[in-house]
């Protein structure tokens, strides 16, 4: 189904789109910079309408290209087709008390499951890169990047997942 | 100074009271200026600061106009546009200036109403269709390029009335001589414009504030209307960086324009002049009424259904900006407190008829058509939107 676009003076922009069932999605970028998420059913007068700032949107994007996001944690996966399809996963997951007090080094993530930690979010602080002898706190929330198979055995082996 | 230190207290927080309400700010602040001023309690004057902060309000909210317009997107829209526009104008200029003029004001004056009473407020009507979630009605279109309409028309109107007392001829050579001069400016140093603006420190700031005062100065001292001059300005920036420039005039615009509407508000002496409150109630029923008007047959024109005109209607029944802009550029006192007793009235009939108005349109519908209404936005073949494929 084509995709319209227009360009509304001093609102902002519209996309549309109506589905093969004959349902409407309108989704207008505002000039104010939050945005407005319409459904309207086939054959109903009135669409639900959602209101979502730059982030929420972003999230919803997200998830419709197809990443997996529960609760607190939240992947992407990023193929490079020139690469002979080259699939890489990027997860982020929350730091659980059995842990917490234990370093990159000590827990051997890399060596066990081939997971490489690239990013730790602490309260307002992030630490991009963390050396080897960084230590979690819980609730600690790290990025972790590697092949969709290696992250779920981190998640089996250190998650309890 | 301590006089716009007060008012500007008193309408930072009425602002916090309106938002909480959703209710529009401009009837708010023009009613702490009427009850701060003149009229009320005379605790403001204007003053030569006042005044000069005013008209930098008014050149922002025109200059922010200016960069909205794109001549190339409405050359391709002219039919969207054309049609409802005219009726609009059509309309609400004769209601306007017949009931002005019924109520004895001069011809000129009736003029300066009919242009109020045709300028619907482009702020108000934008939040309504946003915070009311109208966007998807096809008739949300007609509003946006029917506020478009208006003003390019202001642009004329301003052109128009602003003709200084040497022959038209003359006036309108030197405007197309200047605006000739920001084309050309524009265009040979558009490089340099792009770099300005992207840098990160108070070069954009001060390049936009001080191109702007520049053009508006220059205006005056050639005797042509400045805020025509200033719209040009916005419009040949804007197809520079549009968001860079709104982005850096905005703070200014935002605080400025305030200061206009409530300094508007304290200046007018609303019992001085003559205003009888029959009168008043008169022209602004008038207002609220003529906009259903020119929103019905509208409807009729562009959607073939009259309850479109309702829907058109009630996100333009507000007058705001636009309105207090020519009152005070060419009203007399008289009509200066008629204006803001219309913009008063209007926008808030405006604010809670747009909030009803899906309600009234239902109850309406539901009592005369029983087959189906073929109301889904969407699917509307009066326009044709450009196509992209895929995101």
């Amino acid at each position: 189904m084509p995709l319209h676009s227009i360009n509304l003076p001093g609102v902002g922009t519209k996309y549309e789109l109506i589905t093969e069932w004959g349902d409407t999605l309108a989704v207008f970028f505002l000039k104010a910079g939050n945005i407005q998420i319409y459904a309207l059913p086939r054959g109903s007068r009135a669409p639900a309408v959602v209101d979502l700032s730059p982030v929420e949107a972003r999230r919803v994007g997200s998830v419709l290209t197809g990443a997996i996001m529960e609760a607190d944690r939240e992947s992407v996966e990023v193929a490079f087709s020139a690469l002979s399809d080259l699939r890489i996963s990027i997860h982020t997951y929350i730091i659980p008390g059995s842990m917490a007090g234990k370093g990159i080094e000590e827990l051997q993530i890399r060596a066990r499951t081939g997971v490489t930690i690239i990013a730790v979010s602490r309260g307002d602080k992030n630490i991009v890169n963390p050396s080897p002898s960084f230590t979690f706190s819980k609730d600690d929330a790290v990025v972790a990047i590697g092949e969709s198979d290696q992250l779920r055995q981190f998640e089996r082996e250190y998650l309890g997942g | 100074m301590e006089g716009i230190a007060l008012a500007l207290i008193v309408c930072a927080i009425l602002a916090i009271i309106a938002r909480r309400f959703a209710l529009p700010t401009i009837p708010c602040y023009l009613l702490a200026g009427l009850v701060l001023g003149r009229s009320g309690l005379q605790l403001v004057e204007p003053s030569e600061v006042s005044s000069y902060l005013t008209s930098l309000g008014l050149l922002f909210l025109l200059f922010f106009m200016g960069l909205e317009i794109r001549p190339s997107r409405i050359w391709s829209n002219q039919s969207a546009i054309l049609t409802s526009g005219v009726i609009d104008l059509l309309i609400n200029g004769v209601i306007g200036f017949s009931a002005a003029y019924l109520l004895g004001f001069s011809s000129f004056d009736s003029v300066i109403v009919a242009a109020a009473f045709f300028i619907s407020s482009t702020a108000m009507a934008v939040s309504s269709l946003v915070e009311n979630h109208k966007l998807l009605m096809r008739e949300a279109e007609t509003v946006v390029w029917l506020m478009i309409f208006e003003d390019i028309a202001l642009i004329v109107i301003l052109a128009l009335l602003g003709a200084s007392s040497e022959p038209i001829t003359m006036t309108l050579l030197k405007i197309a001589l200047f605006l000739l001069a920001i084309i050309i400016i524009v265009r040979v140093a558009r490089e340099e414009i792009v770099a300005i603006m992207k840098r990160e420190d108070d070069l954009p700031v001060l390049f936009t504030f001080s191109v702007l005062i520049t053009v508006a100065a220059l205006s005056l001292v050639l005797k042509v209307p400045e805020s025509f001059m200033v719209i040009a300005l916005g419009t040949a920036l804007g197809a520079v960086d549009t968001g860079a420039f709104e982005r850096h005039a905005k703070p200014f615009r935002d605080v400025f324009l305030i200061i206009f509407f409530v300094f508007f508000g304290i200046g007018i002496d609303f019992f001085a002049g003559g205003v009888q409150l029959p009168a008043i109630i008169a022209i602004s029923a008038a207002a609220v009424l003529s906009k259903l008007a020119s929103g019905i047959v509208i409807g009729r024109a562009v959607h073939g259904d009259a309850m479109s005109g309702i829907e058109v209607w009630s996100n333009t029944i507000g007058r705001g900006e636009f309105s207090i802009a020519v009152a005070t550029l060419y009203g007399s006192a008289i009509v200066s407190s008629t204006i803001a007793a219309v913009v008063i009235v209007t926008s808030i009939v405006g604010s809670f008829v747009a909030g009803a108005s899906t309600r009234i349109g239902d109850g309406i519908w539901a009592l005369t058509n029983k087959g189906e209404r073929n109301d889904k936005p969407g699917n509307g073949e009066e326009r044709s939107p450009p196509v992209l494929e895929g995101p």
